[in-house]
C-alpha cells in the first residue's frame, strides 16, 4: 500500500477500521475456500452437484431424446442404441434420468432455504430472549422431533393433495424445528459476550442485537445447518415421491420413476428401468451429504 | 435413578401429548376438504358431504380435540376406512413383522459400526479413516428405497442370491427366516451403519484425547485394557444416544425397504392407506412410532446414567 493512494485523513475513522475488518474477514473466506477445495470429498461432490444442477437447467438440450413423447422399443438393453436400455413403453431411460433431476433439484433446496430462513429467525428469538417463549417452543420443537417426517408428509398430502408447494410446505415446516434448535444454542454461546453486551449499553434496539450484532456471526453454523438440511430434503421428498406423494407416472421423476417401475420390471429381470434413476438419487444425496460433511470440518477447524 | 426415571417419564408424557396435538392439527385444522380429496374429483357431492359428516369435519373443533384424546388415552385409534376394523386390529400382526426386521437389522449393524468407528479413531487422519468416513457418509444418506431396490434387482434377480418376496412363510424355521429376510435387512444396515460408525468415531476420538486416558496409559495399562474398560465405556454414549433415535427412524423409514421387497409389514401397511386415503391408519401409524421413539430415547437416556455416575446424579450438564 502505498501512501499517496490513502486518503485517510478525509475520511471518519470508522471506515477506515472497518475496512481493515472487512478485508481480514475476507481473508479468512478465503483461506476457508482453499482449505475446503483441498478435501477430495468436496471436490467429488461438487463435480456431482454441479453436473445434476445442469442437467436440472438445461436437461432437454442434454438429453438425446424427449423423456415422455421419444419412443424406441421396449425394454432394450443398455447399450448402444440406449446407453441406459428403454422402459416398458420404449422411453430412453438416460433422458428420463437426465430430465427427471428437475423436480428433485427444485423442490429440495426450496424446502431447506424455507427451514432455514424461519429457523435462524426462531433460534435468534428463543435463544437471545430466553424465558417462557424458549420454555414453551422446546417443548413444541421437543415434539416434532419425535414424528416420522415421511409418514407426517404421506398423512399431509393425503389430506391436501400432493402438489409440489405441499410437499415443500410440509418438509420445510418439519426441519424448521431443528434448525431453530441448532441455532439457538448457538446463540446461547453468544448472547453474553463483549460486543453483545456493549451493544446492548449503547442502546441499540433488541432487533438490531439479533440481527446485526448476532446473526452476521452465526454464517458458519448456517451454512452448514443448510447444506445438511438439502440433504435430509432430497432423501425426504425422493422417498415421498417413490410412495406416490409427488410428481406423478409419466413425469420422468426419479423418485416417480423407482415408483412406476420396480414392481413390475425388478422381478422381470428389467434391472436398468429401476436401477438408473435409483443411482441418480444416490450420487445426488451421496455428493450434498460430502460437501455438508466438508463444509462442517472446516468451519469446526 | 428413581426420581430421574420419574423426571424423564413425566418429560416424555408432555412430549407425547404436544406429538398427538400437533398430529390432531394437521388432520384437522389444515384447509381442504377431506371427503373430496379421499374420494376424487369425480364423486358426487352427496357422497363427499355424508363422509365429511363421518369424519365429524362440522363438529367443532374443541370437542373433535377432546375426543380424540380420550380415544387416544384408550388406545382406541378409531377404525379403518377401509377395512372397517379398529385400525390396531389391522396394524397389530404387521408391526410384529416390522419390529422383526429392524431388530434384525440392528443387532447386525450396531457391533459392526462400532468396530468401524474404533477402527477408524485409532487411525484419525490417515488414509483409512478417511475411507471410513467417506463410506459412512454415503451409506447413511442414501434414502432406504434407492438402497433397496439396487440391492433387490442386482443380488436378488441378477445374481439369484435371494427374493424380491421377502416375507417369510408362516411356520418357516428360523434360518429359513434369516435366509429370506437379510436382503431387506441389508438395505436398511447399510443406513444405521454410518450413522453407528461416525458417532462411535467422534466418540472414541474424544475420549483418546482425555486426561483419564492419558493417565491410564502412562500407568502401563496394555491398549487392549485401555480401550475396553476407559475409552469405550465413555464414547458409546453418544452412540447410544443415536441408536436410539434410529430406532424410531427406523420404523419410520422402514416404508421403503418394505414396499421394494414386498415384505408385509407396517410399512407396506402404510403405503396401502396412502393408497386408499385411509388417514386413521396413517396417523396411528405416526403415533405409534413416536412412542417407539420416545420409548427408545428413555431407554438410552437409562443406559447412559447406569454407564455414567454423573448423568444419573444430576451432576455434569
Amino acid at each position: 500500500m502505498t501512501s499517496t493512494l490513502e486518503p485517510a485523513a478525509n475520511l471518519p475513522r470508522g471506515s477506515v477500521r472497518d475496512a481493515k475488518y472487512v478485508s481480514e474477514r475476507r481473508q479468512a473466506r478465503q483461506e476457508r475456500w482453499r482449505l475446503l477445495r483441498r478435501r477430495p470429498s468436496f471436490v467429488i461432490g461438487g463435480v456431482i452437484v454441479v453436473w445434476w444442477t445442469l442437467c436440472a437447467l438445461f436437461g432437454t438440450w442434454i438429453a438425446p431424446k424427449h423423456p415422455e413423447n421419444d419412443r424406441i422399443e421396449p425394454y432394450l438393453k443398455p447399450g448402444a442404441k440406449a446407453l441406459f436400455g428403454t422402459d416398458s413403453t420404449g422411453r430412453d431411460v438416460l433422458s428420463r434420468v437426465i430430465v427427471g433431476s428437475r423436480d428433485v433439484l427444485r423442490s429440495a433446496p426450496a424446502a431447506a432455504l424455507i427451514s432455514v430462513a424461519l429457523g435462524v429467525t426462531i433460534g435468534l428469538i428463543l435463544g437471545y430472549f430466553g424465558g417462557w417463549i424458549d420454555l414453551v417452543f422446546g417443548r413444541i420443537i421437543d415434539a416434532v422431533l419425535v414424528l416420522p417426517a415421511v409418514l407426517i408428509g404421506l398423512l399431509a398430502t393425503t389430506m391436501l393433495g400432493n402438489s409440489a408447494p405441499v410437499v415443500v410446505g410440509v418438509v420445510a415446516a418439519l426441519f424448521t424445528p431443528i434448525v431453530a434448535r441448532t441455532v439457538r444454542s448457538a446463540v446461547l454461546a453468544e448472547r453474553d459476550l463483549d460486543y453483545v453486551t456493549s451493544a446492548r449499553l449503547r442502546g441499540e434496539s433488541s432487533w438490531f442485537i439479533m440481527f446485526r450484532e448476532i446473526l452476521p456471526n452465526l454464517w458458519g453454523v448456517i451454512v452448514v445447518e443448510l447444506t445438511i438440511r438439502i440433504g435430509f430434503a432430497i432423501f425426504t421428498i425422493a422417498t415421498l415421491a417413490f410412495l406416490g406423494a409427488g410428481p406423478q407416472p409419466p413425469s420422468p421423476d426419479w423418485g416417480a420413476q423407482v415408483q412406476d417401475t420396480y414392481a413390475s420390471d425388478i422381478v422381470s429381470g428389467f434391472w436398468w428401468t429401476a436401477v438408473f434413476p435409483s443411482l441418480a438419487i444416490a450420487s445426488l444425496v451421496i455428493a450434498v451429504n460430502l460437501i455438508a460433511d466438508s463444509i462442517q470440518a472446516v468451519a469446526e477447524d | 435413578m428413581g426420581r430421574f426415571l420419574l423426571k424423564r417419564l413425566g418429560a416424555a408424557l408432555v412430549t407425547l401429548w404436544l406429538a398427538t396435538t400437533l398430529v390432531f392439527l394437521v388432520v384437522n385444522v389444515l384447509p381442504g376438504n377431506p371427503g373430496r380429496q379421499m374420494l376424487g374429483a369425480q364423486a358426487p357431492n352427496s357422497e363427499v358431504e355424508r363422509l365429511n359428516e363421518r369424519l365429524g369435519v362440522y363438529r367443532p373443533l374443541g370437542e373433535r380435540y377432546v375426543d380424540s384424546m380420550t380415544d387416544l388415552v384408550t388406545f382406541d385409534f378409531g377404525t379403518s376406512f377401509k377395512y372397517d376394523k379398529p385400525v390396531m386390529d389391522v396394524l397389530r400382526p404387521s408391526l410384529w413383522r416390522s419390529a422383526k426386521l429392524a431388530f434384525l437389522a440392528l443387532v447386525i449393524t450396531i457391533p459392526l459400526g462400532i468396530c468401524a468407528g474404533v477402527f477408524a479413531a485409532r487411525r484419525q487422519n490417515k488414509i483409512q479413516d478417511r475411507a471410513v468416513v467417506m463410506a459412512s457418509v454415503a451409506t447413511s444418506s442414501v434414502p432406504d428405497f434407492v438402497n433397496a431396490t439396487i440391492i433387490s434387482s442386482l443380488f436378488c434377480v441378477t445374481l439369484g442370491l435371494g427374493s424380491v418376496f421377502a416375507t417369510p412363510d408362516s411356520g418357516a424355521g428360523v434360518f429359513e427366516q434369516f435366509r429370506v429376510m437379510i436382503w431387506p435387512a441389508l438395505a436398511m444396515m447399510l443406513l444405521y451403519f454410518g450413522y453407528i460408525a461416525r458417532m462411535t468415531r467422534a466418540g472414541v476420538i474424544g475420549a483418546l484425547q482425555s486426561d483419564y486416558v492419558r493417565t491410564a496409559a502412562m500407568k502401563g495399562l496394555r491398549p487392549g485394557v485401555v480401550m475396553r474398560r476407559h475409552v469405550l465405556r465413555n464414547a458409546l454414549a453418544p452412540t447410544i444416544t443415536v441408536v436410539s433415535t434410529q430406532v424410531g427412524y427406523l420404523l419410520g423409514s422402514i416404508l421403503g425397504v418394505e414396499v421394494v421387497f414386498n415384505y408385509a409389514g407396517v410399512g407396506r401397511q402404510i403405503r396401502e392407506a396412502v393408497g386408499t386415503q385411509d388417514v386413521p391408519v396413517l396417523q396411528a401409524a405416526v403415533l405409534i412410532v413416536a412412542v417407539v421413539y420416545v420409548l427408545a430415547t428413555i431407554l438410552a437416556d437409562v443406559t447412559i446414567a447406569s454407564l455414567n455416575p454423573r448423568v444419573r446424579l444430576g451432576g455434569g450438564s
